[in-house]
């Protein structure tokens, strides 16, 4: 079975072109337009891994991900977050939401997924199923 | 004071013989030995004594008119206040006595004559010192920036009306007093003492201090040095206080647009740079996603050079810099022309597009591309937020009372939600629930509302009912 993605962004192009990107690379991905929605999903269904944007409305990528920390069904989803806003983010912060990679607005597709592939296959996920590409 | 001693004991001698030689005539006659014959010896001896007591009476005489004419001439300065010298007027009897006294009294007149002119220069030099602190306090009180003087023990010497003000007491009532009871900032008080007792180690230090200030919390940078005065001793403090609340306000806004600039621009591109890496990558193999690819890429490089021309226009604007070519044309004539190229967009949207024109013989003086572009913006958002069949309706009006050309753009679009109402215009603001029906620089409106405010002296106004449409109102100044 495939390995669920949930990706998080008010922007639908961003959406469009990540989602696009690991349904190619064989992912199974769930997306949302800001960070309640994603927050209800995650704890409906847990996704393998979430791909957040930092500046969203309602709810931002850091407290959507220190949100799911709180919570014992969704404690250790690993998260990767897209951002615009590289100067303005506290890597403190970042770290203690459990955010493992930060990815840069502009960002390049490739290292996107590569950096899913390495989450997802390097015993970051607790449930440890294969990948299927 | 010895010449007086002499004279005396020689007065005292000669009176002493003339007493002797009468008491010697006494005797003898007494005796009966001058009716026996006086001798040769003895008539001698009595003629020497009658000489010398006549002589000691003549003395006496000249040394007394001496004595009185001095006391006159003493007791005449003593009248005057004049030291002069003393005069014996030809009698040198008292001429060892007036001499070194007339000496004396030289020396004396000429210290007084030295510490009257010393008292002169005192006088002058208290008079400049005067004036000069009477002119540094003038100084010192026009100065906007507030200042408060200490001495060394921490009392209020001297402060400006600005200082007496934001830190709530009166000089009046309070110099001399101990700066805990006549300021009611425990942080001020504290700062002040700690610059008197660290004294010449830092000479001077800037602090930034928030003091409450007619409501309003306002941020100051604290200016305090130490006064040294002679011997090195510190001998009070200077505190200045700037106001500063406007500057950091200015540089938190500067950041802060850097920093939306930055994330504006990053998001289109973003957009352009993965879907580019896609084709690239050969992610898609179908023509028709291809060309959907290749259209947003262009999409999203348009908008990113709106928003690059909007920010440039802004920062123009705000700057002064912006060429602005005005002349006297017709608002309804521009709205006509905005009418006739939205049309297009209109129909394709299936908005109905209704006007109501006043007749175009009203002018305003205006720069004819910004105005095209003021009335074009705001019919183009109307449209993009207006759902298909729903009417956008352009109007323009004269108000002649209050002599101005009025423009109005109504939709029956989305609305504005109240809480969002007042930030419409900010830079980068976007209304967060109308996100979905357009895309937008979160510029637009902000330039709009300079183009008629700042470049104008126009107004640009909006109401809006949420779920029911919005109205934009442009009034311009007509020209008489």
């Amino acid at each position: 079975m495939s390995k669920n993605v949930l990706v998080v962004d008010d922007e639908a192009h961003i959406l469009h072109v990540v989602s696009m990107k690991l349904r190619n690379a064989g992912y199974a991905v769930t997306t949302a337009m800001d960070g309640e929605e994603a927050l209800e999903l995650c704890r409906a269904e847990p996704p393998d891994l979430l791909i957040t944007d930092y500046q969203m409305p309602l709810l931002s990528g850091v407290e959507l991900c220190k949100a799911l920390r709180r919570n014992e069904q969704t404690r250790d989803i690993p998260a990767i977050m897209l951002t615009a806003r590289g100067f303005d983010i506290d890597a403190e912060e970042t770290r203690q939401a459990g955010i493992t990679v930060v990815l840069s607005k502009p960002f390049s597709p490739r290292e996107m997924r590569r950096a899913v592939d390495d989450l997802l296959n390097n015993g970051h996920d607790a449930r440890g199923a294969g990948v299927m590409r | 004071m010895t010449t007086a001693r002499r004279f005396g004991i020689a007065s005292l001698a000669v009176i002493l013989l003339g007493f002797a030689a009468a008491y010697y005539a006494t005797a003898m006659a007494l005796q009966g030995r001058l009716a026996a014959g006086v001798s040769m010896r003895d008539a001698l001896l009595m003629l020497v004594a009658g000489v010398c007591v006549l002589m000691l009476l003549v003395f006496w005489r000249g040394v007394h008119g001496s004595v009185r004419c001095i006391g006159s001439q003493l007791e005449n300065m003593t009248r005057t206040g004049e030291i002069g010298l003393v005069m014996t007027q030809g009698r040198h009897e008292l001429a060892g006595v007036t001499r070194p006294l007339n000496e004396f009294f030289t020396n004396v007149r000429s210290q007084i004559e030295q510490l009257r002119s010393e008292n002169r220069e005192l006088q002058i030099q208290s008079r400049i010192a005067a004036a000069e602190k009477h002119h540094t306090e003038a100084i010192i009180f026009s100065i906007s920036d507030a200042v408060l003087v200490t001495n060394q023990f921490d009392e209020v010497v001297l402060a400006n009306p600005a200082a007496e003000d934001l830190l709530g007491f009166q000089l009046r009532t309070s110099v001399r007093r101990n700066i805990d009871k006549a300021l009611g900032d425990a942080r001020m008080v504290r700062l002040i003492r700690e610059t008197r007792s660290h004294g010449r180690e830092q000479s001077r230090k800037v602090v930034e201090h928030e003091i409450e200030y007619k409501g309003v919390r306002r941020t100051f940078a604290v200016t305090l040095s130490c006064v040294v005065g002679s011997g090195n001793q510190v001998s009070g403090v200077v505190a200045v206080l700037h106001d500063v609340t406007r500057e950091k306000e200015i540089a938190k806004m500067k950041t802060d647009f850097v920093s939306n600039v930055s994330h504006e621009l990053k998001t289109p591109l973003a957009s352009i740079k993965a879907y580019v890496e896609m084709l690239q990558d050969g992610e898609v193999d179908d023509e028709e996603t291809a060309g959907e690819f290749y259209g947003i890429i262009a999409k999203e490089s348009e908008r990113l050079h709106r928003l690059i021309e909007n920010i440039l226009s802004i920062s123009r604007i705000e700057s002064g810099v912006i060429k602005v070519v005005k002349e006297p044309l017709s608002l309804t004539a521009v709205a006509k022309q905005v009418l006739d190229v939205a049309t297009v967009q209109a129909d394709a949207k299936g908005v109905t597009l209704k006007r109501k024109l006043a007749p175009v013989y009203y002018q305003v003086d205006a720069d004819s591309d910004m105005l095209y572009q003021v009335v074009m913006n705001l019919v183009s958002n109307a449209i993009k937020y207006t759902a298909r069949s729903g009417t956008v309706a352009v109007n323009t009006d004269v108000d002649e009372a209050r002599g101005v050309a009025i423009c109005e753009v109504r939709d029956t679009g989305a609305g504005i939600p109240a809480e969002d109402l007042p930030h419409i215009f900010d830079k980068f603001y976007r209304v967060r629930a109308n996100n979905e029906l357009a895309k937008g620089t979160g510029l637009g409106l902000t330039l709009v509302k300079h183009m008629v405010e700042t470049v104008h002296d126009g107004r640009l106004t909006v109401t809006s009912d949420e779920g029911k449409g919005s109205t934009f109102t442009v009034e311009l100044p007509v020209l008489r």
